[in-house]
């Protein structure tokens, strides 16, 4: 469980005490996280999302010890991220897309028993696991080859591995499929959905800009912007919460452009009906809880014509962010 | 206790593979080396030539060649002890590893000694080639007691780790401008004796000489193997280099684990 408690940060501009003593000029400490407060249960995935510089990535490495916060406490199953930074780093595997955190002339195998030496592992099991995670990363072809001349999504896999070398209990993911093919991005959200639903379940933090991919894997969401936690959720309720109503458009065939008018206007007057050669378009807008569409297909059907195509463009979690950075500018104009 | 000296061993040793992995995948680099220690004591082998059968008052000179390879492989060693600890953190975080290395269950302090376990390593051994090379090829003799030398060694080398720490300290919140670099590197060359003896300097220099923790770290070296002095006769450096480490260690560390706690406030561990 990670446990996020009241997390702010400022970072002070360097060596502000020496400057002002020498009377210069300090910039002002810049503010990454204000206030940050939410918990993220065993075995749930949990989204972060925010626009750059947001404050996503400071955050991930409060947790992973490598910042220490200006106020509050981070506890990763109990252990506080700065009295305990040992224990909480040995319950957490960091992924990220960064290519340098290897070291290039050592091959992919050596670079893994590095690090798995470092997370204390003796080297019969360090090989042992190597060599399940290089089976389960699609790696085993590779484990000769030096970091170097590998791939950026085939690096990326190795940022992974990684992490799971210690098997932690907990995962902080940042944009864990953005070097991937389609293909090997499907089968990685599908480990990321396994891990969390495992024997133990592994509590996972993923940070991402690909809003499908964290609205397909996570069970809550948290909108970050300008260091604070605007929006925190399902991302269901984060849609309907802030997009309550949907864009219904029916493709309906068999049926005249009058007969329709008469028909459907009975329902609604505000129902938008065009004919296209043989086909009519019907569309409308629609709130949760409005039962138009069931009663226009039903009416539909009564006239002798046939719905060929329903299409509800419901809000996406772009929609969602958009609004609040929206909102947040017009905050920050007046 | 034991569980983690145990768990540090094995962390040692991994930064000690690595380093060795990554030494051997530069193999003409290692092999260049061993060739230009090789040049260095000829070249000094033919300047002790123009010194040939003249007396000298100084008598850790009279074989200057003994003298000046016994100064060049103990500097070697001194400088490695004192600037590994500020270039492993230095050369993490300009490959951009700190960060993850700092990810795994280990202490920071732990990361920057383990770091420079390798240096340590190699110039062992490139400090036994000068010393190898000198006996091999050009005749020159060692006496004394090898283990006396080897705990002077190791105690100056202890000093200027500390020293070393200092420098870390300095890296990790100044990132570049280390001044004890500029002060040990040029300094330990120019007052220690490693190329002329210290008495040469005169009074007002000899007094920096004898600030530097090198000049009794060589001076107690010498005195064991080229004059072949017993402990009794060598207490005066030992004692001096002790009170050093008693002083400099504590006082490193602390600065180190401030530099530490500050850099993490700052959030710039990694950066360079």
């Amino acid at each position: 469980m990670i446990s996020i408690d009241r997390i702010s940060k400022s970072f002070p501009s360097p060596l502000a005490r020496l400057k002002r003593f020498f009377g210069r000029s300090v910039k002002p400490a810049v503010v990454a996280l204000r206030d940050v407060s939410f918990d993220v249960s065993d075995g749930e995935i949990f989204g972060l999302i925010g626009r750059n510089g947001a404050g996503k990535t400071t955050l991930t490495k409060i947790i992973a010890t490598l910042v220490q916060p200006t106020s509050g406490q981070v506890r990763v199953n109990g252990f506080d991220s700065v009295i305990d930074d040992r224990k909480v780093r040995a319950q957490v595997g960091l992924a990220t897309a960064e290519e340098r955190s290897f070291y290039w002339r050592l091959t992919v195998e050596q670079n893994l028993m590095f690090f798995a030496r470092l997370h204390g592992l003796r080297d019969a099991r360090a090989r042992r696991r190597i060599i399940e995670l290089v089976e389960q990363f699609e790696l085993k072809e590779l484990v000769s080859r030096r970091f170097g001349e590998l791939s950026t999504g085939n690096k990326q896999r190795m940022a992974f591995a990684r992490a799971m070398l210690s098997n932690p209990p907990v995962l902080l993911l940042d944009e864990p499929t953005r070097s991937l093919d389609p293909l090997a991005a499907t089968r990685m959200r599908a480990l990321i959905s396994s891990l969390a639903t495992g024997s133990p379940p592994v509590t996972i933090l993923l940070t991402s800009h690909n809003l499908a991919e964290v609205e397909e894997l996570c069970g809550r969401i948290a909108i970050i912007s300008r260091g604070q936690i605007r929006a925190l959720g399902k991302p269901k309720d984060l849609r309907s919460e802030h997009h309550q109503t949907e864009e219904v458009c029916m493709l309906v065939g068999g049926i005249t452009l009058d007969l329709a008018r008469l028909a459907l206007t009975q329902i609604s007057d505000d129902l938008d009906i065009a004919q296209e050669r043989a086909t009519l378009t019907i569309s409308f807008t629609r709130e949760s809880g409005d039962d138009r569409l069931d009663a226009v297909i039903k009416k539909v059907h009564e006239c002798g014509g046939s719905v060929l195509s329903v299409d509800v463009k419901r809000a996406t979690l772009m929609d969602v962010l958009e609004r609040y950075e929206l909102d947040q500018s017009a905050e920050g104009e007046s | 206790m034991l569980t983690t000296a145990m768990l540090f061993l094995g962390r040692l040793r991994a930064f000690v593979v690595r380093d060795f992995q990554l030494a051997i995948s530069y193999r003409l680099e290692f092999f260049l080396r061993i060739l230009t220690i090789l040049f260095v004591v000829t070249t000094f082998f033919f300047i002790s030539k123009i010194f040939a059968g003249g007396s000298t008052p100084f008598s850790q000179w009279r074989d200057p060649l003994a003298a000046w390879i016994t100064g060049l492989a103990v500097l070697n060693y001194f400088m490695t002890g004192f600037s590994s600890l500020a270039n492993a953190i230095r050369s993490e975080q300009m490959q951009g590893t700190l960060e993850s290395v700092l990810l795994s269950p280990i202490s920071v302090s732990n990361v920057v000694v383990a770091s420079s376990a390798w240096d340590f390593v190699l110039v062992t051994f490139h400090s036994s080639l000068y010393l190898f090379f000198g006996w091999l090829f050009f005749d020159v003799q060692f006496r004394g007691n090898f283990a006396l030398a080897f705990l002077f060694l190791i105690l100056t080398t202890l000093v200027l780790a500390s020293l070393g720490i200092l420098s870390a300290s300095f890296a990790m919140v100044f990132k570049r401008g280390d001044p004890f670099g500029v002060l040990l590197g040029t300094g330990a060359a120019l007052f220690s004796g490693v190329f002329f003896p210290t008495e040469l300097l005169g009074s007002g220099f000899s007094s920096i000489s004898r600030l530097l923790p090198p000049t009794y770290g060589l001076d107690g070296i010498r005195r064991v193997l080229i004059e072949g002095q017993g402990f009794s006769q060598v207490q005066e450096p030992l004692y001096t280099l002790l009170i050093f480490l008693a002083v400099l260690l504590p006082l490193s560390l602390w600065v180190f684990g401030r530099a530490v706690r500050r850099a993490k406030r700052e959030g710039s561990l990694i950066q360079y």
